[in-house]
């Protein structure tokens, strides 16, 4: 095992420990709103690490290229569905748990 | 100039998603590129948005900068998950996004998104608004250090 591989072992450990951090995040926070930031953990850093960790376990060809657009469309296109989620639950009018519903219902902001 | 840049863009791409060094492909790829430099060519005529030079060293700058943040926060937003969920101060704010063209503002909404702890909830009238897990990634946020990374990377072609 030489130098490399334990970098990049430690790389996809790190991966897995946030994207599970994530998930555990999921079901520990109160409401939908704090839940997709802790789903967004597992779109951004895990996955950041998990393809440096794959990066290193390629020989430079045509797979790190590979690897390197996965990671630039993942980083574009994850914070694009997170952004529609969280825009079409507000403009639904879903509340942030500590808001309090006006009469009409909906948000207690002026949108 | 602009539609050479393009073509050896989506040479390069092609050849690096394919690998495949044979006659009948290479041509399939010099097909779609063609298809597609025209397509770029014709939609000119409908592009209206102010053309803006982007400067690349500041873009990778900024790459780097992004994942440093990205990794900052993503710690914070792991340690209230495993020790104190219930201590979260969601909060919703807008931030002026005024003096920006429009391509820096998809790019700063989606680097506000990307950054664990802040979502951007929406994108309208100048402003964006924000959905932060805590308070104090907030006030980060209206220090508006990324605002100014982010505006460095265009400017105006004259």
């Amino acid at each position: 095992m030489n130098f490399l591989d334990i970098i990049s072992s430690l790389l996809l450990f790190a991966g897995t420990f946030f994207a599970f951090s994530g998930a555990v995040g999921l079901f520990r926070f109160p409401d939908f709103f704090t839940r997709v930031h802790a789903a967004s953990l597992t779109d951004s850093i895990a996955a950041i690490l998990m393809i440096a960790g794959l990066l290193l376990q390629t020989s430079f060809d045509l797979n790190t290229a590979k690897l390197i657009f996965i990671l630039v469309f993942l980083l574009i296109t994850s914070p694009t569905a997170s952004h529609a989620l969280a825009k079409s639950a507000r403009h639904g009018g879903l509340l942030l748990f500590t808001e309090k519903p006006t009469k009409q219902g909906g948000t207690n902001q002026d949108d | 100039m602009r539609i050479s840049k393009w073509a050896i863009l989506l040479i390069v791409y092609w050849l690096l998603l394919s690998g495949f060094i044979q006659p009948l492909l290479l041509s399939f790829g010099a097909l779609s590129v063609a298809i597609v430099l025209i397509v770029i060519k014709r939609m000119d005529a409908v592009d209206t948005q102010q053309n803006l030079v982007r400067k690349d060293h500041q873009l990778m700058h900024y790459c780097i900068w992004l994942v440093g943040e990205i990794f900052k926060s993503s710690m914070q937003v792991t340690k209230l998950i495993w020790t104190s969920p219930e201590k979260v101060s969601p909060t919703v704010a807008k931030i002026d996004v005024k003096d920006m063209p429009e391509s820096a503002r998809v790019l700063y909404a989606n680097s506000i998104t990307l950054t664990p702890g802040t979502i951007s909830v929406d994108l309208e009238d100048d402003q964006i608004t924000v959905h932060a897990l805590q308070h104090p990634s907030i006030e980060e946020l209206e220090q508006e250090d990324m605002k100014n990374r982010v505006a460095q990377i265009w400017e105006k072609s004259t």
